[in-house]
């Protein structure tokens, strides 16, 4: 049965350009790979996603999920770039996280503008949020303050210090960064203790924060802001500041077949459309933004255009 | 509150969960009873193998086997003077001269009703506490965390030995190598030389299992034999009066019961040092102190209630801060994460009803425990018995195997090797190996807490006595440093008087 296998996809692989009809394709098990601990965000939302995959591809295949936490999302963007091309396995990039290093040129074993991209699930805006009983009402009166605003954030490198960084540059904000904070939620607590002024939280971290009122939002990046209290970065006349959010990309080796990508990429867009897994973001509140290869394509040079300009801004 | 509770409980006694709860139980018995394995390695063992599990059926037995190490350690301790589990070590102290004149059972009876009892009260006294458990976390800041850290290193390599400079020894290496990997606070990479695994610094699952499961196994592989040296006192008679003894002395149940909360609460100190305070506390209180050691009963059920109590208290800091109370704990907080339970604050309101299942599984694996020990006492004596060449490569392979499947790193299986080889040496040359651990899970939390602290206080050093919390704290470190001289300073003046006398 084993031999049997390995030979298909090896004929699949030898297809390339030469054979339209993917031999079969999916024959076997296929893994998502997940750059973090099983648990988190992103992996809630590939575990809610993978049977819906299943259902949309043909044959009866199971879509395995592999966690292979380390190193910022590193190990397992690398481990994804390093799979052979032959659609079996695939994985969730978590953006900029996995960009940030490859443009502060820290040795990398993957190079994103090689990834075989897939698609986009969705995309986690940033919240400048302050402590409910701070006296600042808006980003204007952060920036009318006489002396530098304080932050907290996880390492220097990490996406919210990068966004920390980015945000008080472009707005002309004077700050300082207290760094060292245990992931998201270690700096969100030390905004409700009163560490520091303000964070820039993801969406999805602040959310129950925001709603029993421990913490108040100024402003929105990465979202039009439906709250006419709450500043989005057109309204702050940084529309660039559009670009600040965690991207969840979904994304092959190099070289994948085309008709493989294209198989994988219609199964991703019409898991997304499932009514089980609409059902699933609505109680669990998460945000979905589906979007197609040539998008994600798009989107990432763009967004690594976008870090670039911010180059000095990494480390 | 009421309502989750009970519903927790229903779910703890459905047929299927209660399975997990005896398996986890005999698993916990199994390991306690063996010296080396313990609560640590049994929990790392399981880790992987929760991954499929239902939250609840992983709660159940992972509570089944931190409620039953304490009972199967003790027993090992008690008839063969070799503690299964570190902290079992006090219960050795009057247990063992208890076996010696015939009075096994009788000890054993009393662990089979102090254990439960106090693991009773470090529940309830847990239950108490959770509602104010937002108001706790939030006490805790940058330099609360910084003098935590150091009050556990401290409090640990000063009571881990009768030697304290080789505990500061150990704790010393334990903070270089939480020194590995990424610093959090100014970005860099230490002594990583390069290699993406210890980018992410010193995993302390694969520590754990070397340090102690690998290490015991090579000193057993080198040392020949049998874990156990001498086999004969196996035999049981006058259960019902250990039993009943414990009742009897029901004041010192409830002073092993508080010191093992206390100390279980305090993030990093654990176990083995709640049960050496609740034995010499009661032997401080006692009217006739020489006599412990010569097999008192009391010596006996102090640190057994201390045993089971300090779970419960270990429990709040892993639960609201994420900070382990305990190695133990440590690995507890990996079947947390791995169930997609981020300890911190919303955890309380996020997973209420499977915290109190976790609480409830704690109660009824200790009472459980307790009939399956007594039942089952002269085969899990056994094990014992089995010789060093069958049970260490068993043993090894094991452990090597559960280490690679949590995260499928090779660098876990070498690291886990090397430290068991460190493990060993340290074994051999009598240096503790508490500290290291302890430094290894606090060093980070310590330096990050000092660090962040002097960037928020931009630099002012009153930060660190600024609340109330950390002003108990500097007083609690100044004192846990003092006591280790007290002994020796008394000994000076003794002798200053006797000479002044003559």
């Amino acid at each position: 049965m084993r031999v049997g296998v390995r030979t298909l996809s090896i004929a699949a692989l030898l297809s390339i350009g030469a054979c339209s009809e993917p031999a079969g394709y999916p024959n076997k098990d296929i893994t998502i790979v997940i750059p973090f601990n099983s648990g988190g965000g992103f992996d809630t939302y590939v575990r809610a996603l993978a049977p819906g995959l299943e259902r949309h591809l043909p044959n009866a295949i199971n879509v395995l999920p592999k966690n292979l936490p380390g190193a910022g999302g590193r190990r397992g963007a690398s481990e994804i770039f390093r799979s052979k091309p032959d659609g079996y396995t695939i994985g969730i990039f978590n953006m900029p996280g996995v960009l940030i290093p490859q443009l502060q040129n820290i040795p990398t074993s993957y190079e994103l503008s090689q990834v075989t991209w897939l698609g986009t699930l969705g995309y986690d805006p940033y919240i400048y949020a302050v402590r409910g009983d701070s006296p600042l009402k808006s980003i204007e009166d952060v920036s009318e303050l006489q002396r530098s605003v304080t932050y907290g954030a996880t390492g220097p490198g990490s996406t919210s210090y990068v966004a920390t960084n980015i945000v008080n540059e472009r707005l002309g904000i004077p700050y300082e960064i207290i760094t060292g904070y245990t992931g998201s939620s270690g700096y969100l607590l030390g905004l409700v203790r009163g560490d520091f002024d303000a964070a820039l939280l993801s969406q999805s971290v602040a959310r129950s924060y925001l709603e029993s009122g421990d913490i108040r939002a100024l402003a929105i990046f990465g979202s039009e802001s439906s709250d006419p209290d709450v500043a989005d970065a057109d309204d702050l006349g940084a529309p660039e500041l559009g670009q600040l959010r965690v991207v969840r990309m979904m994304g092959a080796p190099p070289d994948l077949p085309e008709d493989i990508r294209i198989m994988l990429e219609e199964a991703l867009l019409a898991s997304m459309q499932d009514q089980e897994f609409r059902v699933w973001l609505e109680t669990t509140g998460n945000d979905v933004h589906p979007a197609g290869a040539a998008e994600t394509e798009a989107a990432v040079s763009e967004m690594t255009q976008f870090y670039d300009q911010f180059k000095q801004l990494l480390d | 509150m009421p309502e989750l509770l009970l519903q927790a409980a229903a779910g703890l006694l459905s047929p299927e969960t209660l399975i997990f709860l005896v398996g986890g139980v005999i698993i916990g018995l199994v390991f306690g009873v063996i010296p080396g394995l313990g609560g640590t390695t049994a929990l790392a063992l399981l880790l992987p193998l929760t991954f499929g599990m239902e939250v609840m059926h992983a709660f159940a037995m992972a509570g089944g086997i931190m409620g039953a190490v304490a009972m199967g350690g003790s027993i090992s301790a008690i008839l063969l003077n070799a503690p299964g589990t570190a902290p079992s070590a006090a219960t050795c102290l009057d247990g063992h001269p208890m076996a010696k004149q015939g009075h096994a059972a009788e000890a054993i009876g009393a662990v089979a009703t102090a254990s439960p009892l106090g693991g009773l009260f470090g529940v309830l006294t847990l239950l108490l506490v959770l509602p104010l458990a937002r108001d706790i976390v939030l006490l805790f800041g940058p330099p609360e965390f910084f003098l935590v850290a150091v009050f556990g290193i401290v409090t640990v390599a000063m009571s881990a030995s009768s030697n304290t400079l080789r505990g500061l020894v150990a704790g010393g290496i334990g903070l270089m190598l939480s020194f590995v990997g990424y610093d959090t606070v100014h970005g860099g990479v230490r002594y990583a030389f390069g290699s993406d695994y210890l980018w992410d610094g010193i995993p302390l699952i694969p520590a754990l299992v070397g340090l102690f499961g690998m290490a015991e196994m090579i000193r057993l592989s080198i040392e020949g034999g049998t874990v156990a040296a001498d086999a004969s006192a196996v035999r049981l008679q006058g259960v019902a009066s250990g039993l009943r003894a414990t009742f009897r002395h029901w004041k010192v149940v409830i002073r092993g019961s508080i010191t093992g909360t206390l100390i279980g609460a305090i993030p990093g100190v654990g176990g083995t040092v709640a049960t050496f305070i609740a034995y010499s506390t009661t032997r401080n209180a006692d009217r006739d102190p020489d006599s412990f050691g010569s097999g008192r009963i009391e010596g006996v059920i102090a640190p057994e209630s201390a045993n089971n109590a300090k779970d419960s208290g270990a429990l709040l800091p892993t639960l609201a801060f994420g900070i382990p109370g305990s190695a133990e704990m440590a690995v507890f907080l990996g079947i947390l994460v791995l169930h997609g339970m981020q300890p911190g604050p919303a955890i309380f309101a996020d997973h209420e009803q499977d915290i109190y299942g976790l609480i409830l599984a704690l109660t009824f694996s200790a009472i459980l425990a307790s009939i399956i020990g007594l039942s089952f006492v002269r085969w899990l004596a056994a094990i014992t018995l089995v010789k060093g060449e069958i049970l260490a490569p068993i043993v090894i392979a094991v452990s090597l195997v559960g280490v690679f499947a949590m995260q499928l790193r090779p660098g876990d299986i070498v690291l886990a090797a090397t430290l068991g080889v460190l493990g060993y040496l340290m074994l051999r040359f009598d240096y503790p190996r508490l500290p290291l651990v302890i430094a290894l899970i606090l060093g980070e939390t310590a330096e990050r807490g000092f660090q962040q602290s002097m960037m928020i206080s931009r630099g002012e050093w009153g930060i660190f006595v600024h609340s109330p919390t950390s002003v108990v704290l500097v007083v609690l470190i100044v004192l846990s440093f003092g006591w280790s001289f007290v002994p020796m300073l008394r000994k000076r003046l003794a002798a200053g008087i006797a000479g002044a006398a003559s």
